[in-house]
């Protein structure tokens, strides 16, 4: 009840666009996710901070005097300003986690990074000198370039026409791009592999497989594009 | 002359049949007709269709279309930001959206009784 009328004011202060002065409710939740668009980011990078005063001066002057006076929103549990946090990491653990058990998430995830690294040490150990620099070593970038050979480019949209559903081929967001990847990741990982190795090992193999440009979640990639190809007759029926 | 004569006239019975015999009484409402907008156009449908092009001539290998696929991701990043900045401009035009409209009507509603 509390929520829905919060919500009201915050979507009445949001709409209404010139009626926008410094507000803030009576009651304020200390973390919460919905906040008056008045309420700025925190700054989390430490880098951010040890910059002197001579950088950028105009546009980051002004970014600066406004941070001095304009509340901001209250930084969420999982961001840190260490050097090893990750934002994707951090969404792909976010993903794997269920029943609010992070904690089995993060060491899902840290064992796997363990498991592609000795992989590819190994792998480094066995080639011969002249190929040594090709293999990459860095968990990291695995990780990084094997979601990003994952993501879509196009994906399709169930769109009523004249009584009939049609599958249409629409442009993705990137936040859904990624979405995508993951979740097939995950999914993937979980149903259509052996059921005796352990999830690290699982996703260890597949991202390996996806960085190299092969495995079933390529391939699921590559079958939506396909069907997108396929439908592209029907690409007018789109309104946006 | 002004609206309320005018109305007088229109509800006046002395010059024979008056013009309008209203059922409800003249008075505005306190809310807004949420009309829904008018259907738009698919954006970026011939980069979607060059890179189709591309896909099927290359059997569907993204290292071959790279020039392609980057030119349909400026294309759609174009679009979203025309749709956030019309949905802006229309406030500038000097039109208001229903739900805006509705939501100061709600919070400046028409007096009922004297003060």
């Amino acid at each position: 009840m509390l929520g829905s009328s919060l919500k009201h004011i915050f979507s009445m202060a949001a709409s209404v666009a010139g009626l926008l002065k410094p507000w803030t409710p009576s009651v304020v939740l200390v973390r919460w996710s919905r906040y008056n668009p008045y309420y700025l980011e925190p700054e989390v990078r430490r880098e951010a901070y040890s910059r002197p005063e001579a950088e950028l001066s105009a546009e980051e002057q002004e970014e600066r005097k406004l941070k001095e006076l304009r509340p901001i929103k209250a930084a969420t549990c999982s961001t840190t300003s260490s050097v090893f946090d990750d934002p994707l990491i951090s969404k792909f653990v976010r993903m794997i986690m269920t029943d609010g058990n992070k904690v089995l998430a993060r060491e899902i995830i840290t064992q796997t990074l363990e498991n592609i690294k000795r992989k590819q040490v190994e792998k480094y150990h066995k080639t011969p000198a002249g190929k040594k620099e090709e293999i990459e070593c860095n968990p990291y970038t695995i990780f990084h370039t094997a979601l990003e050979n994952c993501k879509p480019v196009v994906g399709l949209a169930s769109i009523q026409k004249g009584g009939k559903s049609y599958q249409v081929p629409i442009p993705l967001t990137d936040n859904r791009r990624r979405f995508l990847a993951m979740k097939w990741m995950i999914t993937e990982c979980r149903e259509n592999k052996h059921r005796r190795t352990h999830m690290y090992e699982k996703l260890s193999q597949e991202l390996l497989a996806a960085f190299e440009k092969e495995g079933n979640v390529i391939k699921k990639r590559q079958e939506l594009h396909k069907m997108a190809e396929a439908n592209r007759a029907y690409a007018h029926y789109r309104w946006w | 002359m002004s609206a309320q004569e005018k109305v007088r006239l229109l509800l006046s019975r002395q010059n024979g049949k008056p013009v309008l015999k209203p059922n409800r009484a003249l008075v505005l409402k306190d809310a807004v007709a949420i009309r829904r907008p008018r259907k738009g156009e698919a954006t970026c449908i011939t980069e979607m269709s060059v890179l189709m092009a591309c896909w099927k001539q290359n059997n569907f290998a993204d290292a071959l279309c790279s020039t392609e696929i980057s030119s349909f991701y400026t294309c759609v990043s174009k679009a979203q930001a025309a749709m956030k900045n019309q949905s802006e401009q229309s406030l500038h035009q000097g039109r208001l959206p229903p739900k805006q409209a509705l939501t100061l009507l709600k919070r400046f509603p028409n007096i009922q009784s004297e003060i």
